[in-house]
């Protein structure tokens, strides 16, 4: 089920609300548990058992580990269960990719595997592992109630698209946590941003995306104009839906981390990483970097661990090459800054705003790919390269269109809507009318995001029947 | 200057002041969703959408195979957003928000320009052009090629053509997609149409041709068929608003048109079968008319095989027309020059079932489609 959805926002989501608000504290994990492997279940019923075995071996390991703490045994387990943990990610998202790849360099034809990527499996498998380092590190006590430890793994809020929430964070507020009043509204206000940035902005601008894909008069201008959309795109449908995660989490007496801080007003890729999918950045850093030595070892090690990294950072997001390519291509990027550039960049800021965001665009060029040739392709169209026109008639048109969604899109992007509303109700008389205002945006927001999500049953083929 | 104490007054009456904020932030909010939830939840599920001309979708039958392949959490969906409370309300409201404040030029591809209502056919496809030459082409070869008939073939223009380029909306190429049928088509006479239609000869809401705009279009195709039509008609405009078919994608609250008929003494003398059903129709359905589709009284719509016998024909000749919806309102204005048409819609007729209801042998043959019908990749 996804948060922008019809079933969810009026069906599934009131019936959780009603209930967790109604039953005694106690049981409120209980019900969380129970309407998240529901939300789990409504997209993916089989993978439900997939998930609760994967939240039986963790509770299982975490126990045994804190059990057979300082002895070897302890780290047997912790092994046994990231291992079990990864290998089911593996088979389930990247067999097919080795198999494919296996059989392109052997010629030897293996057959694919039938199966399907369980949703979220990323997330819940990082959580899942985060968890049971932590214990074996003695960072947190491993958790007895099993409701607990499933209710953390599975709480639908972060389950399918993060932040990946580490049990360290959630711990306390596992126990207990308080719902008040400014919770519910904090939350609200971040759920209603999320959904607008997801439904009004991401998606529209994914409409762009298809139309210049469609397009068969592309031009210089419409390929820039589409790596920007694509570049938005993303940022919009990921960062909303953080924000709808840590606004139902709010609403829940739950506070999540944050997962984006603006990232395009980044001057160098290093920043652009503190700023970006923040969660998956410190968790490769905690879990992966640190490990391996970090930047304390020797050179060559330093350079292997940070390309590790930023491969496997690519290889999360999806078993294709275009990923990987795209992680290796930050992992550089990171290491010339870290040489000789970073220094430089902070010197200039402006040139480092132009250097970030054009690099950063070719990045999701990329992200965006069939693969990379086509990704070569777009970009060298967008440097003019090959007969490809500068402006045509159709890009003026689409560029026409979405101008203002362009323009809505980039502003919202940066901290100066924020800042703007800020400083505006400092003053006292605008306190009060934005006191009124923000209600009512909020509600507007809701109703038309509800607009456009039933607008997209519209099934406008039908005509042709006759 | 204020003193401590003060201060942590003014810090306590500025939180009660967030708190009462938030409580009727929180409640006037909850009050909204929780209204519109309460109504999806009860509202009764409507059976059809006047407005989207469709069937909406009803709530799905439970089943254990059903919930563990998800195909009931699909079906349920698409059910919730069928029968969503005030769903023609909030999909106006979509479209004032897309086209009014993000300032975008068509919503659902749907457009308005100079008051007319029109739909993006963009870009040229050449896989559907491919797929028409070669259905065209395939009927010719296996039924007309070594008879006597004569082939003809004519491209209504849809409202882009007149209106896409004039007011900045992309458009493809219509020349390259005309001098392509007939490069295509050697063996079927090519008749350009396109010179006497105007955008004025379109509905403003519909994507159709008006058939009182179009008896000029009858006698040319007429003449190149070698057919002197020169009949008077009454035009008949039924007292009920006609929401065409951009009526209900644009969303927006406008006006609609009205449907104008062409009435001849003739028509009630034809015998007109519905070959789907071997059952009599007539020419205009007045019932249709005020029903989901008006546009659906000409020849009661969609039909693949219709036959016309007209016994007051000026000739005796036959004509068979392959055509689209365009045609439905075209025919009648054929029927006085033919003493029996069939009318034949090669979307919906299995080419190996034309056999069955035409012996050709040396009739005139009128392949006539609009250029959305040809450029659909679906179509044929």
């Amino acid at each position: 089920m996804l948060f922008s959805s019809i079933p969810f926002l009026y069906y599934f989501l009131p019936v959780v609300l009603i209930a967790y608000y109604l039953v005694p504290g106690s049981v409120k994990n209980m019900v969380l548990l129970l309407a998240s492997l529901v939300f789990y279940g409504w997209g993916e019923p089989i993978y439900v058992f997939l998930m609760a075995a994967t939240i039986g071996l963790g509770y299982v390991f975490g126990i045994l580990i804190e059990k057979f703490r300082d002895t070897s045994w302890a780290k047997v387990c912790m092994i046994s269960s990231v291992i079990i943990s990864l290998g089911l990610l593996g088979y389930f998202k990247y067999a097919n990719f080795f198999l494919t790849n296996f059989s392109a360099a052997t010629g030897i034809s293996l057959p694919l595997l039938k199966v399907a990527l369980p949703i979220g499996i990323s997330f819940y498998t990082f959580q899942l592992v985060s968890y049971i380092i932590d214990v074996y590190w003695g960072k947190v006590a491993a958790q007895k109630n099993l409701i607990s430890l499933a209710t953390y793994i599975t709480m639908f809020p972060q389950l399918i698209a993060g932040p990946i929430v580490r049990y360290s964070d959630v711990e306390k507020q596992l126990k207990h946590r308080s719902i008040t009043f400014d919770k519910i509204a904090y939350g609200i206000r971040r759920f209603a941003l999320g959904l607008g940035k997801k439904i009004l902005i991401a998606n529209v601008l994914g409409e762009f995306c298809a139309a210049f894909r469609a397009a068969n008069e592309k031009s210089v201008v419409f390929y820039w104009m589409y790596a920007i959309a694509v570049s938005l795109q993303i940022y919009f449908d990921f960062s909303g839906y953080s924000d709808m995660a840590i606004g139902l989490g709010s609403v829940l007496g739950f506070k999540f981390i944050e997962n984006f801080n603006y990232p395009f007003i980044s001057k160098s890729a290093t920043e652009f990483w503190r700023r970006w999918h923040m969660s998956l950045g410190t968790w490769f850093r905690d879990y992966v970097y640190i490990p391996l030595g970090g930047s304390r070892c020797s050179r060559p090690r330093h350079l292997l661990n940070v390309f590790l990294v930023w491969m496997l950072t690519g290889f999360w997001h999806g078993a294709e090459w275009t990923f990987i390519v795209w992680g290796l291509y930050f992992g550089i990027l990171l290491i010339i800054e870290k040489t000789f550039l970073l220094k430089w960049l902070e010197k200039t800021k402006v040139l480092g705003h132009v250097y970030i965001l054009v690099l950063v665009t070719f990045s999701f060029v990329l992200f965006d790919s069939a693969g990379l040739g086509d990704a070569l392709s777009v970009v060298g169209s967008m440097l003019g390269v090959g007969s490809v026109p500068f402006m045509t008639e159709v890009t003026g048109y689409y560029v026409n269109s979405y101008l203002v969604m362009f323009i809505i899109a980039i502003v919202g992007s940066t901290p100066l809507p924020k800042m703007l509303v800020s400083k505006a109700t400092q003053r006292p008389g605008v306190q009060k009318v934005i006191a009124v205002l923000e209600p009512v945006v909020m509600m507007a927001i809701l109703v038309v995001a509800t607009g456009y999500l039933v607008d997209g049953s519209f099934n406008p083929f039908l005509y042709f029947r006759f | 200057m204020k003193n401590r104490k003060e201060n942590k007054i003014e810090n306590k009456i500025e939180n009660k002041n967030e708190k009462k904020k938030n409580v009727i932030y929180v409640c006037v909010v909850a009050l909204l969703f929780f209204s519109l939830s309460v109504a999806a939840w009860l509202k009764p599920a409507d059976e059809f959408s006047a407005t989207e001309r469709r069937v909406l979708d009803q709530f799905p039958g439970i089943s254990w195979d059903g919930i563990l392949s998800g195909r009931f959490m699909q079906q349920f969906e698409e059910y919730t957003l069928d029968q969503f409370p005030l769903r023609d309300t909030f999909r106006s409201i979509k479209a004032m928000t897309h086209l009014y404040l993000f300032g975008q030029s068509d919503n659902n591809d749907v457009y308005i320009a100079d008051g007319y209502v029109s739909k993006l056919d963009y870009p040229l496809s050449e896989k559907a052009l491919s797929k028409a030459v070669k259905k065209f082409r395939s009927i010719y070869d296996k039924y007309m090629a070594g008879t006597d008939v004569k082939v003809y073939h004519a491209v209504i223009p849809d409202k882009n053509f007149f209106l896409a380029e004039e007011n900045g909306y992309p458009a493809y190429d219509y020349e390259k997609m005309f001098a392509y049928l007939q490069e295509n088509l050697p063996d079927m006479a090519y008749i350009d149409i396109t010179g006497l239609l105007s955008v004025e000869d379109f509905y403003y809401t519909d994507t159709h041709w008006r058939q009182e705009c179009i008896v000029d279009v009858a006698k040319v195709l007429g003449d190149a068929m070698g057919v002197k039509l020169e009949a008077e008609y009454e035009a008949v405009t039924p007292d009920t608003p006609f929401y065409g078919v951009y009526y209900g994608q644009l969303a927006l609250p406008i006006e609609p048109d009205s449907i104008t008929y062409l009435e001849h003494e003739d028509f009630a003398e034809c015998t007109i079968i519905n070959h789907e059903t071997s059952k009599e129709i007539s020419m205009y359905d007045a019932g249709k008319a005020a029903g989901r589709d008006p546009y659906e009284m000409f020849l009661s719509g969609s039909l693949s095989v219709i036959t016309i016998d007209n016994p007051n024909a000026s000739t005796e000749k036959e004509l068979v027309i392959f055509r689209d919806s365009f045609g439905s309102s075209l025919a009648p204005l054929l029927v006085e020059g033919y003493a029996k048409i069939t009318i034949l819609d090669a979307r919906y007729l299995n080419e190996v079932m034309i056999g069955n209801f035409v012996e050709f042998d040396d009739q005139d043959v009128l392949f006539i489609h609009s250029t959305g019908v040809i450029n659909n990749e679906t179509a044929f």
